[in-house]
């Protein structure tokens, strides 16, 4: 029954379905013919490609040396081993396997340093070409004319983390519960709102720095003191970090070299003096009668140690994945603080 | 006659080019990060032998999200050139070791980051910058993967982490030893730091 009043309902249907199909097929054939006729109306712009092709062929030698290298080692082995011509065989069939340029020779474009030259080229003159804008970033470094100093203070505060900072931390984190120390981290960050208000403001984001204004406000009252950081976490008032170091580089002045300070860390004579402004703009200075005494320094290394509970684990992680800890930890800075002036 | 266009359709439609339907690099990368992610919070896995498994799975993720010689040709840069053809095998793989030595622990300790893939930023015609923010408690840290085209997939060849770049860490690490070494020294310091 239900097969029959299928069929007889069916065989309209049917009619359609392959009126409609049809259509379809058509359509689906039209659109695909379409890039063929374009192509056939655009006959030079086939010879383009072909020139284009040529020229990257020419561009990349290096796969070509790639191939011609494998196929000289092939050889090479071949010589070796004249004794068993399967060994022989057997090799050359290994090497026909690998692909050909995996291994081979790179260019600096493919590497990501030509980047590099072309951006330095077009510096000098300002705007740099969107060309080499997109293209990978160049490599960011510093100079190092004072290594022997930097190394050793280097270890120093190598040693000063792992036999003062550490345990300090360590115990500290022992004895203060978490949220005291949110609480302590808190306070300590609305205290130094100035050094980000006046710093935004500096770098010409007066947005950030009203946002900082308002952190300052907001957390000073609603969260008693800036004991609690309610302006993000009740009203999403994000804001923005910005230190005097940064300033000078948004306003175009480079590190300088690297200097590795004692007690404070991978630094530069550019941020170097940054800290030295930031710390005047800190109102915790003004808590000691000189710039420098045992009241607002002590107040600093309480900042410190609290702000290390929060972090034992990432100089060591940071450490344990370099080959040389020192090289990396000057890298590291560099690029950071390269970053947080030109992206952020 | 139906089903002759049937046919047909299926033919016309099986021309269309398969890449146009390549995941972008944000899925594949978002696709991998998440598999292992799910790995990592899966509570069964529990313990000694719940690591070991952890950890396996991670590699086998890392195998097929990273281009590990694209990763050290980047590094090297264009010391590469300077090395035999075995010693760049060798150093791909003391470097696919170091890096897994140094980040299967660091990755095992993830537990309640929060992940997020923001977006994507071409970088040349063949790369792309995947970015995302993982989030944990009220700290969030921007990781950016740089990925290469490599046939239909994309291959991660370097790790962006608030601003660091991983290879470019490295390739000043390298640099370094290269600069007064020939490139077995390099060698030869990987070997020892791998312990092999």
């Amino acid at each position: 029954m239900m097969s029959r009043r299928r069929s007889a309902a069916g065989q309209p249907r049917r009619r359609i379905s392959l009126r409609t199909m049809g259509g379809l097929c058509l359509t689906m054939a039209f659109l695909l013919c379409c890039p063929l006729l374009h192509a056939e109306e655009g006959i030079p712009e086939l010879g383009k490609i072909t020139i284009r092709d040529l020229q990257d062929t020419g561009d990349r030698p290096a796969s070509r040396a790639a191939y011609t290298m494998a196929a000289g080692n092939t050889s090479w082995r071949g010589l070796q081993a004249t004794e068993g011509e399967r060994e022989n065989f057997s090799t050359f069939a290994a090497a026909r396997q690998t692909p050909p340029d995996e291994y081979g020779d790179v260019t600096a474009e493919d590497v990501g340093e030509a980047g590099a030259a072309a951006k330095e080229s077009a510096d000098e003159y300002g705007d740099v070409a969107p060309d080499s804008a997109t293209a990978a970033k160049p490599q960011v470094q510093i100079a190092d004319p004072l290594r022997p100093f930097n190394v050793a203070m280097f270890h120093f505060n190598d040693k000063l983390y792992f036999w003062m900072w550490k345990p300090a931390a360590t115990g500290y984190k022992y004895v203060m519960p978490q949220p005291f120390r949110q609480l302590f981290s808190n306070f300590y960050r609305n205290l130094t709102a100035p050094v980000r208000i006046l710093n935004n403001l500096f770098q010409g984001k007066p947005g950030y720095a009203g946002e900082e204004l308002a952190k300052l406000l907001i957390n000073s009252t609603v969260g008693v003191g800036g004991l609690r950081n309610c302006a993000e976490e009740c009203f999403g008032i994000k804001g923005r970090n910005a230190d005097f170091g940064q300033t000078l580089g948004k306003w175009g002045l480079g590190p300088g070299f690297y200097l590795v300070l004692p007690f404070l860390g991978p630094s530069s004579p550019r941020d170097g003096f940054g800290f030295l402004v930031d710390w005047a703009l800190r109102p915790q200075t003004y808590v000691g009668t000189e710039f420098f005494d045992y009241q607002n320094v002590g107040l600093f290394v309480h900042e410190k140690i609290n702000s290390t509970s929060f972090r034992i684990g990432e100089y060591e992680a940071l450490k344990k994945a370099a080959v040389d800890p020192y090289v990396s930890m000057r890298d590291i800075y560099i690029q950071y603080r390269t970053d947080l002036i030109e992206n952020r | 006659m139906r089903k002759v266009l049937a046919g047909l359709m299926i033919f016309i439609i099986s021309m269309i080019p398969l890449h146009a339907f390549a995941a972008s690099a944000l899925d594949m990368v978002k696709t991998n990060a998440n598999s292992v992610l799910d790995v990592l919070r899966d509570p069964k896995l529990k313990g000694d032998a719940g690591k070991k498994v952890k950890e396996q799975k991670i590699e086998a993720a890392a195998e097929k999200l990273f281009d590990y010689v694209e990763l050290s040709k980047r590094t090297l840069g264009l010391n590469w050139n300077r090395l035999s053809m075995d010693q760049r095998k060798e150093f791909v793989d003391l470097f696919k070791t170091l890096l897994r030595n140094t980040y299967i622990d660091r990755i095992t300790a993830y537990t309640n980051e929060k992940v997020e893939f923001t977006k994507e930023m071409q970088l040349t015609e063949t790369t792309t910058e995947v970015q995302s923010v993982v989030t944990k408690g009220n700290t969030t840290v921007p990781i950016n993967y740089r990925v290469i085209k490599k046939g239909n997939d994309w291959m991660v060849y370097d790790v962006v982490i608030e601003g660091v770049s991983l290879i470019s860490n490295y390739r000043t690490q390298f640099r370094d030893i290269l600069g007064s070494n020939p490139p077995q020294v390099l060698i030869d310091t990987l070997r020892k730091r791998v312990g092999k």
